[in-house]
Order: structure tokens, then C-alpha cells, then sequence
């Protein structure tokens, strides 16, 4: 029991993380980025060549990783998302024609790491070694992995919510319209949000290459998964994405250990139905938000 | 000087303002007053960057046109607005809000004293710091409005119907307040169709009806004015 509880909740940081960067993109620039989970999975082969070509080890490659992950999101959401942000002044058909939009993007990004990766499954070697927790032997990458997500996540939820910057990115997704009053250039915000979150996305996908295997064709289940742990946090909320993000991992954890793995994504969809049903606006969802 | 001249302002066919001309001096508190639909909330967003004027409309301060500038650059040039229904962030905390309002970069140098002094006009924020703004009476969403509009440092606040909806002794105070915001040397520029209480504050005041400006006196003058009336109940008929 208590193994499977520190396998889930190390898994759940990787999550939270992930989530983090999804509910920056959706719930703060209301950018709907269905190519998420290829980005993340991008990064993963960006962290195995790093690794294998040129010996160099995630921690440091998430250094090269990362940058380049906020400049392409910058790059995607000035190219791609600001004309749809600029019409959708008159239409409101943000939500929409951003799905569109990145489901286009979803397999560009995807067709390229078919052709440079192939489609199977890939891993790497790194501190592969086990140590031993509270009587429990987890992999050392895994310990590392969830160490990693702890500060980054950390450090986010710092900056958002204590400083004035962080402030300024959280107003946007209260209240846009009064944004400009205080001085906040609300598309530039939201274009920082947007490359927040891709950064974000990226760190997650280092983090899972260190410690599991993956394909060109799984970005699809982590931008469902996180997803689910957004809306059942309550959107936008970085604190409820944090909860729910662990809580997935551990349900995730017992329901492979305990039941069968082929039910994990099965058990996913059943928490994230009992949330909703429980508390439709998520865990720390507020009933109206403006 | 902030000065407004011939600001012209349309939605598709329909003319909200024609031709509008007006001005403030630093310090000075001026209103304008009118009817539902005279025009008066156009006016501030054209003034705050939020509404585009048609050409040959002008917008100054110090000679200087603002004019088509962004709307979140307009802080930055020391204007301040507090829009209709206020436009507080809800979902945030009133230090939050305060905090926000001090994003422009001239406000950074005053910041402790302007908070110390916006606590000082509405002891009741700063009793109520953490709580989530959203959760506050009107009166006190108002408060944290015109607190979080003073921390950017304005040289010219303007407010749009502050006393809309809220009880004559919340009122009272609210003006109070703005009465010693008045002191400190900042201009206001206030939009009301509370006729008695915000000329009790002003020096000048406007009237309008139907898109224009229709009078101009001293506040001690208006008072007394036939016209005032006149603006009102003449305000629908444009
Ligand atoms: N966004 C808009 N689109 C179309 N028409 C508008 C818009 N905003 C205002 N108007 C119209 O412009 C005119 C002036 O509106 P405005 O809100 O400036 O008046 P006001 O003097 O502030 O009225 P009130 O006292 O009711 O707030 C009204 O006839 C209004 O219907
Ligand atoms: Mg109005």
C-alpha cells in the first residue's frame, strides 16, 4: 500500500506539472491546445538525443530544453493564436477555432517525429538504479523526476501567486476587460502564459523520458490526461491542478498495481466523472468566475 | 491640463458623442453631469484608450495628444479610471487589487505611501485585506475600485458613476473620501447623475445631453441652474 502511494504520488508530481502548464494555456490565454501532450512528447526525444547522442544528461538538457520550448510557444501562439485571438474580439469563437487550429498543429508536430523517430518505443538508461523509501524500492530517475517537478511547481506557484508579475498573469483570467486599467497588456500576458505553459509541457516530457518509455503517437494521452486533472482542479486554478494532478497518479498507481494496468485510463475517466458529478466546477472550482 | 477637443465618437451609425470639447486642470474636479444615454461613459473610454474616436477628435495632456494610444498605456501616462460597475478583479484579493494597480511603472516609487494612504481613506480594506473582493458589498467593491486606481499614482482620476447603486450614507462617505483624495492634488474628472453630492465636491461641471456638451459653469453656479434639471428630464429626447 505504502509503495504503491509513493509510486502514484511520484507519478501525480510529473502530472501536476503537466496540468500546471495546461491550465496556464487553457484557463489564462483560453487557448484550447490540443498539441500538447506532442509537445511534451517532443521534448522526451529532445532529452533522449541529448542523452544519447552527446552524453548529456536530462538535468542539464532540460537547460537546452526548456528555453527553446517558451521561444516555440511564443512563436506559435504570436503566428498562429494572435490572429485567432484578434478576430475573436467580434465572434467570441476563441475556444473553437483554437481547437482547430492545434488539432492541425497536433500532427504536424506529430508527422515530424514520426519521420525523424519512427514509431517505436524509445528509452534511455539514466540512474536507473533503485533506492530504498520508507521500506519501498523506486527507481532513483523516478525520485529525481518528482524532485524536479516539486521545484519547478513550487517555484510557479510562488511566483503566480505572490508576486506582482504572477499577479498580473492571474488578472487576465479573472477579469480581461479590466486588465488594461492597471497597465497590463493583456496579449502579451497572455502570449507569456501561453509559452509559460509550453515550457511547462516540455519539462514534463524530460521528466517522463527519464524514467518511462514513449512513442511518437502518445502525446494524445497526456493532453487528455491533463486535461481531466485541469477540469477536475477547476480551470485556471493552479492549486486545484496541483491536488488533482497527485490524486490522478496515485488512483492511476493502485488501479495498475491492484486491479489491471489495461484499466488505468478506464479508472481516469471514472474519477474524473465523480468529481464532476460531485463538484461540477472541480475540486476548487468557483461556482462563477466572473 | 488634460484637454478634450471636438471628440467625436460613433457605434456603427448611431453618434454617441459629437463633437465634445472639455478640460481639466491638474488639482481641478470637474463633473459631468447627464441623463442615462447622454453619452458620459463613451466619453471616459475614449479619454482611457477603450473607445476609438473619429478623426479630427483630440485628446491632450500638456499639449501632448494621447490620442490612439493603448488602452494600458494610459495609466502609465498618469490617467486613472474607475469604469461603470467598477471593474474590480472578483476573484482576487483587495491586497491583490491594490497590488495590480500599482503594475504602471511611475507608481513604483510611492507605492508604501500610497497604500498606507489608501487605507487611511477606507479603513474598511484594510481590515478586509484577504478577502476575496467578489465577497464584498458594493460600497466596499467600490472602495477597493477607486483604492486600486489611486495606487497607480494618477494625475487625473476619473470615475464613472461611483455612487450608482449604493446606499446615501455609503455615498456620503465614498465622497468624503474623494474629497480628500481631491487635496492631495489629483485631478478628478467625475461622471454623475448625482446632481447635489458631486457638485458639493467640484469646482466646475459640464452638462450633457445626447452626445453633447450643452453647458459649462462654475459647480457654485450650477447648483442653482434651471439647466441642470432641464438635463435631465430633456436627456432622452435626442
Ligand atoms: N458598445 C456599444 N455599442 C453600441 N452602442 C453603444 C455602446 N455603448 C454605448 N452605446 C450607446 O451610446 C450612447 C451613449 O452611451 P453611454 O454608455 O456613453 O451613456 P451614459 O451617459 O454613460 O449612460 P448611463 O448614464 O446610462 O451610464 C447610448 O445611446 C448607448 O446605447
Ligand atoms: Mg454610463
Amino acid at each position: 500500500m505504502i509503495t504503491t502511494l509513493i509510486t502514484g504520488l511520484v507519478l501525480g508530481g510529473t502530472y501536476a506539472l503537466v496540468a500546471m502548464g495546461l491550465t496556464l494555456q487553457y484557463g489564462i490565454s483560453r487557448i484550447m491546445n490540443l498539441a500538447y501532450g506532442e509537445i511534451l512528447i517532443f521534448a522526451a526525444f529532445a532529452a533522449f538525443l541529448l542523452f544519447s547522442t552527446l552524453g548529456i544528461n536530462p538535468i542539464l538538457g532540460l537547460a537546452i530544453v526548456l528555453p527553446l520550448a517558451f521561444a516555440f510557444g511564443y512563436l506559435i501562439y504570436g503566428v498562429m493564436m494572435q490572429p485567432l485571438v484578434a478576430r475573436s474580439k467580434k465572434s467570441g469563437t476563441l475556444e473553437v477555432d483554437s481547437i482547430l487550429a492545434t488539432f492541425g498543429l497536433l500532427f504536424v508536430i506529430q508527422g515530424v517525429m514520426l519521420v525523424v523517430f519512427g514509431s517505436n518505443y524509445t528509452s534511455y538508461n539514466f540512474l536507473n538504479t533503485g533506492i530504498n523509501v520508507l521500506g519501498t524500492n523506486i527507481a532513483a530517475n523516478r525520485l529525481l523526476a518528482f524532485a524536479l517537478a516539486v521545484i519547478i511547481g513550487a517555484t510557479l506557484f510562488y511566483v503566480l501567486t505572490r508576486t506582482r508579475w504572477g499577479t498580473t498573469i492571474r488578472a487576465i483570467a479573472v477579469n480581461p476587460d479590466a486588465a488594461p486599467l492597471v497597465g497590463i497588456d493583456v496579449n502579451r500576458t497572455a502570449r507569456f502564459a501561453f509559452a509559460l505553459g509550453t515550457m511547462l509541457a516540455a519539462s514534463g516530457g524530460v521528466m517522463i523520458s527519464m524514467y518511462q518509455t514513449f512513442n511518437a503517437s502518445m502525446g494524445v494521452v497526456f493532453t487528455m490526461k491533463a486535461l481531466v486533472i485541469v477540469i477536475m482542479g477547476g480551470l485556471g486554478n493552479l492549486m486545484g491542478a496541483l491536488v488533482a494532478g497527485l490524486l490522478l497518479g496515485i488512483v492511476e498507481t493502485l488501479v495498475a498495481t491492484h486491479v489491471d494496468p489495461g484499466l488505468t485510463l478506464a479508472a481516469t475517466y471514472l474519477l474524473f466523472l465523480g468529481v464532476l458529478l460531485w463538484k461540477p466546477s472541480g475540486l476548487f472550482g468557483k461556482a462563477a468566475g466572473r | 491640463m488634460l484637454e478634450v477637443t471636438n471628440l467625436s465618437l460613433r457605434y456603427g451609425r448611431h453618434l454617441a458623442l459629437n463633437q465634445v470639447s472639455l478640460r481639466i486642470a491638474e488639482g481641478e474636479t470637474v463633473v459631468i453631469l447627464g441623463a442615462n444615454g447622454a453619452g458620459k461613459s463613451s466619453l471616459l473610454k475614449a479619454i482611457a484608450g477603450l473607445a476609438k474616436a473619429e478623426a479630427g477628435s483630440g485628446v491632450t495632456l500638456d499639449g501632448k495628444s494621447i490620442l490612439g494610444t493603448k488602452p494600458h498605456l494610459i495609466p502609465e501616462a498618469g490617467i486613472a479610471l474607475v469604469p461603470e460597475g467598477r471593474g474590480v478583479f472578483g476573484d482576487l484579493t483587495v491586497e491583490e487589487n491594490l497590488l495590480l494597480g500599482a503594475n504602471p511603472k511611475r507608481a513604483r516609487a510611492s507605492e508604501t505611501e500610497r497604500h498606507a494612504l489608501i487605507f487611511d481613506l477606507f479603513p474598511r480594506l484594510a481590515e478586509r485585506k484577504g478577502q476575496l473582493v467578489r465577497t464584498m458589498s458594493g460600497g466596499e467593491q467600490q472602495m477597493v475600485a477607486i483604492g486600486r486606481a489611486l495606487m497607480s499614482h494618477p494625475r487625473f482620476l476619473m470615475l464613472d458613476e461611483p455612487s450608482l447603486g449604493l446606499a446615501p450614507i455609503v455615498v456620503t462617505e465614498l465622497f468624503g473620501a474623494l474629497k480628500r483624495v481631491k487635496e492631495t492634488g489629483v485631478g478628478l474628472l467625475l461622471v454623475e447623475q448625482n446632481v447635489s453630492i458631486s457638485l458639493s465636491i467640484s469646482d466646475r461641471g459640464y452638462l450633457m445631453e445626447a452626445g453633447r456638451i450643452t453647458g459649462e459653469n462654475s459647480a457654485e453656479a450650477l447648483k442653482t441652474d434651471p439647466a441642470v434639471q432641464q438635463a435631465f428630464l430633456g436627456g432622452a429626447a435626442a
